[in-house]
């Protein structure tokens, strides 16, 4: 592990906690009531600023601590209640957040972050903060600080030199140790401190004071009795040595005189102490502190002075025991924390490592499904029923493993309340986001896919599709637009929605559109829906003056075909003054399915089980048509043997699969039903990646190769064959 | 025998800093992601320090040192807390608990290292 890695996972961090800040700072600026902002979001939103700056820090960077230390002290009076939230503050600290992600992405990418900026929104800040509640902002205390102890023992400030006479010759410092009967349970060991002050120096002398120790049998082996009288030579200032006992301050009472201390300073060492005076003296000397002279004159000076008060016994426990209040609340705060982890508790695993497990219970359903071949061709029915059973753990491993691939298509929808707040007030609408089933959930490389294509619908049906607030007002609207955001799972996909409730898609200017760029005959003539269609051509676009939102370069074409690399299919719903629906529809995953076996002469095929809606046999004499009548409904159908032209005749009975896909049907013509099987997909080699109507292969438990076919493409083809005259063709052939 | 330190916090970068920081001086480390998961991890095996965060979800450091203090095997194991705040109340509820050593964040690795020199030897 080296310091990149660590830097990498601190960017993730970062990433993950400042979301957290956008989606809590975009409610705060929301008007619903059911995702009003309490008193627990407000603590998140600290601790993350928080967990940016401490992580920061380690890092050694700078901007990002000093920066964020100023957006926390924000956050901090705004959960404190001194400070509240006004939509110019949310979007103040937006801008805040987005240059946190600046700068943190800056150092992820290894550049040093352009400076202005971030000093402009601190100004802004800061003013802010001063207004109200008048607060006033703190400097950053920068990365040298460790915690100085601040009820620290009486501490004298440092007087490096005695001024003025009445000063010893010793050369080097003087400490006096006496521990707290409590240290060791504090798990202070006092031997570290003082081993750890002989790298700050050399320790000349240690004199143990053993003077509180009672009789061996009833001193409490817990306890510490000791003190220590410890003779350095150092270069170190009286602060750094100071440093060392900063965490048994409050358990011990520490005196460092440092070299030519004064007469005064020993005298106020001797009585603050409670050993015997002769004996301190003697200690004094025997360190090495003071010559024999020298404390004599100590002696006497003290005699002088005896009506000063003693200053011993100053080792006072603080025991401040916290009030039933407190306890009482923080058990609250406890709860409530414990359930919001419990919903968000996650483990964060390299998605490589997942797709070698899936890849692995795949080739494990492969074997599973040979062994039960095998048994079933040994005619050997306890074996059978330990393969059946077999297969049954391996298909719940399999939902298993592929589940543990599914993510939320909230993770998407996520970002678009960013994107609707600034879009909207940059085009001077009103425009309420509301975001439904964001709990569904997709294969996590789809989730990194459709990002785009939904950007693109959203900033479609915010700059196309809701009108000005004036002209909404006019047509008897609600002034305020709405988008909607849909996700639901449907027979084995999902199905995203970006529906506006804005003007609707004006057929006539598409038309006109379309003639003029020679993608329609000027005589065609269309269905509404295909009319609507044609704004997914290439090279359509129908905004009058491209603003920035939109009119990035990228047309609907695009969104279309990068859906359909998805294997997905996009529906256009619209009606005028009513608004415009986009309705996605995706495959959940990419791995593995419930398949249903089916033969054609010597091959077999599968289809997505989900997709398969009956099976019915083909009636007598039907070979000229290619559509039949299911109950009073026409079903076309197509004949798998002529269109991947597989040699042999059709037996006398054949079946027909009804499958559907989108909304449509469409029959498939098959010679043998073999049933259901689970189906590991395998992506053809790239040579028949191309190949219209087949999906994938997949490997049989005998070991044969099956192609799976793919219901979007073969339900089209279907549906878009002018019936009976491609069938005569292929009887031709 | 080296000694075992257990590495209490949220953050997963400060982890890993503090605990490539720590190994690299000799020490076996020990990671937990908040109070819960330190007492799971703990589970009677000694350690000879612990370094944990205050504000964690979960369970934050302070009823962390609160429960670790009750396991006989940890009540003379010395804590050092980590702290952005110099919240008083925080600290003394801290040093109640049993956590006297507190360093303030954001600190570098070698004032870590400085730190626990001066509990463990």
């Amino acid at each position: 592990m080296d310091m990149n890695q660590a830097l990498g996972t601190f960017v993730e961090e970062c990433r993950d906690l400042l979301a957290q800040m956008e989606d809590i700072l975009l409610r705060a600026d929301s008007a619903d009531p059911d995702n009003a902002v309490t008193q627990d979001d407000l603590h998140a939103l600290f601790r993350c600023a928080h967990t940016i700056k401490g992580s920061g820090g380690l890092f050694g960077l700078d901007e990002v601590v000093a920066f964020t230390h100023v957006v926390e002290n924000a956050l901090d009076r705004l959960r404190g209640g001194t400070l509240v939230f006004t939509p110019d503050l949310v979007s103040l600290l937006l801008d805040c957040k987005d240059h946190i992600t600046t700068l943190v992405e800056a150092t992820a990418q290894g550049d040093p972050p352009e400076a202005g900026h971030g000093e402009a929104l601190l100004a802004r800040l800061e003013s802010a903060l001063a207004t109200p509640g008048g607060g006033v902002v703190t400097t950053p205390q920068g990365v040298s600080a460790l915690a100085p102890a601040p009820d620290a023992a009486p501490e004298p400030q440092p007087r490096v030199h005695a001024s003025g006479g009445g000063a010893f010759g010793t050369e080097h410092w003087h400490l006096s140790l006496r521990f707290g009967p409590e240290v060791l349970k504090n798990g202070m060991d006092p031997l570290a401190f003082i081993n750890y002050l002989s790298t700050l120096g050399q320790i000349v002398h240690v004199e143990t004071v053993s003077d509180a120790l009672p009789d061996l049998f009833e001193a409490d082996p817990e306890r510490c009795y000791l003190g220590f009288e410890v003779a350095l030579r150092s270069d170190a200032s009286k602060a750094e040595l100071e440093g060392v006992f900063e965490f048994v301050h409050d358990d011990a009472s520490i005196t460092i005189l440092p070299p030519h201390s004064r007469v005064d300073d020993f005298i106020a060492l001797i009585d603050s102490l409670d050993e015997n005076e002769r004996r301190l003296g003697e200690i004094l000397v025997s360190c090495g502190t003071l010559t024999r002279r020298e404390l004599d004159a100590v002696l006497a000076a003290q005699r002088a002075e005896a009506t000063a008060p003693r200053l011993g016994e100053m080792l006072v426990h603080q025991g401040i025991v916290a009030p039933p209040v407190v306890e009482a609340a923080l058990v609250k705060q406890k709860h409530n924390e414990e359930r919001r982890t419990q919903e968000a508790r996650s483990l964060k695993v390299p998605a490589d490592r997942l797709d070698t497990l899936i890849n692995q219970v795949g080739e494990l359903v492969i074997a599973g499904s040979a062994v039960q071949l095998h048994a079933s061709k040994a005619r050997d029915t306890e074996l059978q029923e330990a393969a059946a059973n077999l297969l049954r753990l391996v298909e719940d491993m399999r939902d298993t493993a592929l589940r543990l691939r599914m993510t939320p298509i909230g993770d998407v929808f996520s970002r678009f309340p960013r994107v609707v707040r600034d879009l909207s007030k940059e085009l001077g609408k009103d425009i309420e986001l509301v975001i439904n089933g964001a709990e569904a959930e997709l294969d996590k490389s789809m989730v990194e896919k459709i990002g785009d294509p939904l950007m693109h619908l959203v900033r479609n049906s915010i700059d196309h599709g809701i009108e000005s607030p004036e002209a909404r007002t006019a047509a008897d609207k609600p002034a305020r637009g709405r988008v909607v955001l849909n996700a639901y799972h449907e027979s084995g996909s999902i199905v995203i929605e970006v529906a506006d409730d804005g003007r609707g898609l004006d057929t006539a200017r598409i038309l006109q559109k379309a003639v003029e760029r020679g993608i329609v005959a000027a005589d065609a003539s269309l269905t509404e829906a295909e009319i609507h269609r044609l704004i997914l051509a290439p090279g359509f676009s129908t905004a009058e003056t491209v603003t920035n939102l939109s009119g990035r370069g990228v047309g609907m074409d695009v969104v279309k075909s990068s859906i359909e690399a998805l294997r997905g299919t996009l529906d256009i719903e619209s009606h005028p003054s009513a608004g415009t629906t986009m309705r996605l529809c995706l495959p959940l995953t990419l791995a593995i399915i419930d398949g249903f076996q089916v033969g054609v002469g010597g091959a077999t095929f599968i289809l997505p089980l989900d997709a398969v809606v009956e099976c019915i046999e083909l009636p007598q004499g039907s070979d000229a048509c290619d559509y039949l009548n299911l109950r009073d409904q026409v079903l076309p159908f197509l004949r798998l043997r002529r269109l991947f032209d597989l040699p042999g005749e059709p037996p006398p009975r054949q079946n027909i699969v009804v499958i559907s896909f989108a909304g449509r049907k469409a029959g498939i013509a098959v010679d043998r039903l073999y049933g259901e099987c689970q189906t590991v997909i395998k992506p053809l080699g790239r040579l028949f990646e191309q190949i219209s109507g087949i999906a994938g292969s997949t490997i049989l438990g005998s070991g044969e190769v099956a192609l799976i076919l793919d219901v979007a493409q073969l339900v089209q083809h279907a549906a878009a064959r002018p019936h009976g005259r491609s069938g005569s063709k292929h009887q031709h052939a | 025998m080296s000694k075992t330190i257990l590495i209490v916090d949220d953050s997963a970068s400060l982890r890993q800093v503090v605990s490539m920081a720590l190994k690299g001086a000799g020490y076996d480390v020990i990671e937990a992601c908040d109070g819960k998961d330190a007492l799971g991890k703990l589970s009677g095996q000694k350690v000879h320090l612990m370094i944990s965060d205050v504000n964690m979800p979960n369970m934050d450091g302070i009823s962390f040192v609160r429960e670790v203090k009750k396991h006989p095997a940890y009540r003379f194991t010395p804590v050092i807390m980590l702290t952005t705040e110099a919240a008083e109340e925080k600290k003394r509820m801290g040093q109640d608990a049993g956590a006297k050593a507190w360093v303030v964040k954001p600190f570098q690795p070698q004032q870590m290292l400085a730190a626990v020199s001066k509990l463990v030897m």
